[in-house]
């Protein structure tokens, strides 16, 4: 029997196209499936006011104050750390033993489930250091998470700046870390921004370890410190759709919430592209 | 091979068996050499032959090569640039060097010839001298006055390659090393370069590597031929390409082979 | 000079202690996760945890039996491996041998779009419109099933295991390939005789973690796989609602006293789950490492 090799070169090639499209299909059907359903909860209201009676009505503020909170404390511990790391690995780590020791660290760190970030944002946040369930303690965990994130885009962006650079810098008997400070980091800071951004979309997007580390039900006002509980957008959704008062008749507000949260998710990755053609741009003038 | 080595009055970069290994790979044995003050000296010699790792010895550039190692000595005005106690950074103050490719930073002209400077510390109103005499002693002021503002990448590729040389001059060496200056230039390019060259080296000691044998000809004071990282033949340019001591010198010079 | 020397110095071993933190943050997790869940055998012997076939752990006589909950997660993770390897490695190649260039670049923003969405909204996703799906077509009492959990979550598997192929198919020397051509096989020959063998390791780093990602995977089975803590059979249970390691810590953190039993026991999970993942890493790491070895 047995095909010729060009039918079954065009039977193969087909496959392949179809698993493709398959994959693009997957998530233009989840985007439009959302959106379509999502757009009409959405308005002015919706977006800037407090649920209400039983979170079957009103809008999902304080879900949206949460999730700002969260970026922003989360960001700020993560990204001085993730960056400064990229810097040692990229710039001065040789092949030693350490090295290897903390490269796979990261790794494993990248693929640790989010729930067992959530563990032990419980255990030694919440419980060991005494910060309770709060802002603070989730922004900590997710900080976590994210660090390897931008330990690899940093380090992504690092090694795209050309050797050159470092050598005449180097040769013009400037050392290392002025070389570093004034020629490397310039030129890397468009890929450094756009990783950051990216794990912007992760800290909102998660939803296991907040659960376990300050993520309320429901709150009647607004937190007032990092300390404090708070509501977060992928939470509510969760909450809404799972176990909400009336799960059928909150539809509307649930898939007003879930495009909410892909708009911010998706929202930072366009801004990540936008970032990196405005400086490639800027550098080629 | 033979003792080729030819000793100058005062010489400026003494070498004295230089050994280098790339990990297992050796690739320059036993090197030897004494190059003058105030002229310029011209490495030659096919691809491979170790002529490039040679001269980023001079500046200990070849630091950042990981399994790089070096045994021998290298002196600087007498004093070993590989012995304890030597600051690096300020041996390239004092050593500077211009690569293969332009490579000016993604800054406007001002700042790449500024950049050494503003970091050794100089004081804004020094700078802008700094800069002016640079760009004038690159021949490269009159083309740029006017928009010294402007992104140094904006530049043709040979302005940007004298736009190297003048940041390099910017933090006032004693010593250049041009590491194949030309190569990725055009001829018009080439002869301004090797014009500036000439020029230079009453006010520096220059060492140049180059593939190109008219160039050495044309520009230096004393050629080396390298071969498999040996250096087979040092003297006085005039005297290898005229009457080569060695066999090996004469065919590649003659362009039997390489 | 000493004094930039210094310098320099200072701000390495600054870079340097930053860079260890990371060290220092997954041997913390060991330590709070490996502390709180040993205490569970303080007062439920190890064996009743490690071989016991039932969570029971409310109930007046609690059992602490990790088995439906790891065979829970084992279920779904291979069903969603099983769906998403073949199909996301059929996708690396059309990306990376087949598609042109423009096209390839309008397909990998897809790709990253897949790994971007959140995994709740991948749940939410999967619950409304899936699981009546599944409750429909094959006739169930519910459409929270092992099996809705395994399509949801091999999609969410795709991207990791079609960026990581791509990269690995795409770092196949060009010359191998041309080889083979000029031998006058035709492209899919050389695709599936030279291409993919060569970058076999790597795509199997890409099964690996996308394996990780599934095992790992919370929100998503929470929301869509009916979390019946039972000892799933193989394939029928897949028709059945399963309950994964993941979905039980999520779901039942929040009503445990701290410090019992089952807080401890929930720990214990956890630790599980993390030398589980820690492994497929590490397996992950070294078979990508002898790919790379390979292509150099």
């Amino acid at each position: 029997m047995g095909l010729s090799a060009k039918t079954s070169e065009k039977i193969a090639f087909a496959l392949l196209t179809l698993a493709a499209l398959t994959v693009a299909g997957f998530v233009l059907v989840i985007l439009a499936y959302i959106f379509f359903n999502g757009y009409g909860a959405i308005s002015i209201e919706f977006l800037t006011e407090m649920p209400r009676r039983m979170m079957t009505e009103g809008g999902i503020y304080p879900a949206i104050v949460g999730t700002v909170s969260l970026i922003i404390v989360s960001m700020a511990v993560a990204l001085p750390l993730g960056v400064l790391a990229a810097i040692y690995l990229n710039e001065y780590a040789g092949e030693t033993r350490t090295t290897w020791v903390i490269e796979m660290a990261i790794n494993n760190l990248a693929g640790t489930p989010s729930v067992v970030f959530g563990l032990f944002g419980l255990a030694m946040f919440v419980k060991y250091l005494g910060f309770g369930p709060s802002i603070l303690s989730a922004s900590l965990t997710l900080s976590l998470l994210i660090i390897p994130v931008i330990i690899r885009s940093s380090e992504e962006a690092l090694i795209a700046v050309p050797k050159e650079y470092r050598e005449a810098s180097l040769a013009l008997g400037i050392s290392r870390w002025q070389t570093i400070r004034h020629v490397v980091l310039p030129a890397a800071i468009p890929g450094v921004v756009t990783g950051s951004i990216l794990s912007i979309g992760r800290v909102a997007g998660e939803t296991a370890p907040i659960l376990l580390t300050g993520a309320a039900y429901f709150l009647p006002r607004l937190p007032d410190s990092i300390y404090s509980q708070f509501m977060a957008l992928p939470y509510h959704l969760f909450v809404l759709a799972t176990a909400g008062t009336n799960i059928a008749q909150t539809r509307p507000l649930q898939y007003g919430t879930a495009l909410v949260l892909l708009m911010v998710v998706l929202g930072v990755n366009v801004i990540a592209v936008l970032v990196r053609r405005h400086y490639r741009q800027k550098l080629k003038i | 091979m033979t003792e080729a080595v030819q000793n100058v009055a005062q010489p400026q970069i003494e070498v004295e068996s230089l050994n280098l290994w790339y990990g297992e790979k050796q690739a320059l044995k036993n090197i030897s050499m004494q190059i003058p003050k105030n002229s310029v000296t011209a490495l030659i010699g096919p691809s491979g032959c170790g002529k490039s790792t040679f001269i980023r010895c001079l500046n200990r550039m070849n630091d950042l090569i990981k399994n790089c190692r070096i045994e021998g000595k290298v002196l600087v005005d007498g004093r070993d640039i590989y012995g304890k106690g030597v600051d690096v950074v300020d041996l390239r103050k004092q050593v500077g060097m211009v690569f293969q490719k332009p490579n000016p930073f993604p800054m406007s002209i001002y700042d790449n010839i500024a950049y050494g400077p503003r970091i050794h510390g100089a004081s804004k109103k020094d700078i802008d001298g700094t800069v002016e005499h640079a760009l004038r002693s690159a021949a490269l002021w009159n083309e740029t006055s006017d928009r010294l503002r402007s992104p140094a990448l904006s530049l043709s590729g040979g302005q940007q390659q004298r736009l190297c040389i003048a940041r390099t001059m910017a933090v006032k060496p004693e010593i250049i090393l041009f590491d194949e200056p030309c190569s990725a230039l055009d001829p018009i390019s080439t002869s301004r370069i090797e014009e500036l060259i000439m020029d230079l080296k009453k006010d520096y000691t220059i060492v140049i590597v180059t593939h190109n044998m008219q160039q050495a000809a044309r520009i230096s004071d004393y050629t080396g031929f390298f071969l498999m990282g040996e250096l087979i033949e040092f003297g006085q340019t005039r005297h290898i390409f005229e009457n080569p001591l060695e066999k090996s010198t004469e065919d590649y010079i003659t362009g039997r082979f390489g | 000079m000493l004094d930039r020397n210094y310098k320099e110095k200072m701000i390495e071993s600054v870079l340097f202690s930053v860079s260890t933190l990371t060290v220092v943050i997954l041997l913390l997790i060991c330590l709070f996760l490996f502390r709180d869940g040993l205490l569970l055998f303080e007062d439920v012997p190890f064996s009743n945890f490690a071989a016991g076939r039932f969570w029971y752990p409310t109930s007046v006589n609690a059992q602490f039996g990790i088995l439906p909950l790891f065979f829970g997660s084992l279920i779904v993770t291979a069903g969603a491996i099983l769906f998403s390897v073949p199909l996301g490695i059929a996708s690396a190649i059309y990306i990376s041998e087949m598609a042109n260039p423009r096209v390839a670049d309008y397909l990998k923003p897809f790709v990253e779009i897949l790994a971007g969405v959140p995994s709740v909204v991948y749940g939410f996703f999967g619950l409304v419109v899936l699981v009546p799906f599944v409750q429909q077509t094959f006739n169930l009492a519910t459409g929270q099933t092992a099996l809705t959990g395994s399509v949801m979550l091999g999609i969410m598997a795709l991207p990791t295991i079609i960026t990581i192929s791509e990269d690995a198919i795409s770092s196949v020397p060009a010359s191998l390939k041309q080889g083979s051509l000029a031998l006058g096989a035709t492209r899919w020959q050389t695709i599936y005789k030279v291409t993919v063998p060569a970058a076999l390791s790597g795509i199997s780093a890409a099964v690996m973690l996308g394996m990780g990602r599934a095992i790992g995977e919370t929100m998503t089975v929470m929301m869509v796989t009916g979390n019946t803590a039972v000892i799933p059979s193989f394939p029928g249970g897949l028709f059945d609602p399963v309950r994964t390691m993941t979905a039980t810590i999520a779901l039942e953190m929040g009503e445990v006293p701290q410090g019992s039993d089952h807080f401890h026991a929930l720990f214990a999970v956890g630790s599980v789950l993390f030398i589980l993942t820690f492994l497929i890493n590490l397996v992950a790491d070294s078979i990508k490492k002898k790919y790379r070895f390979k292509v150099d």
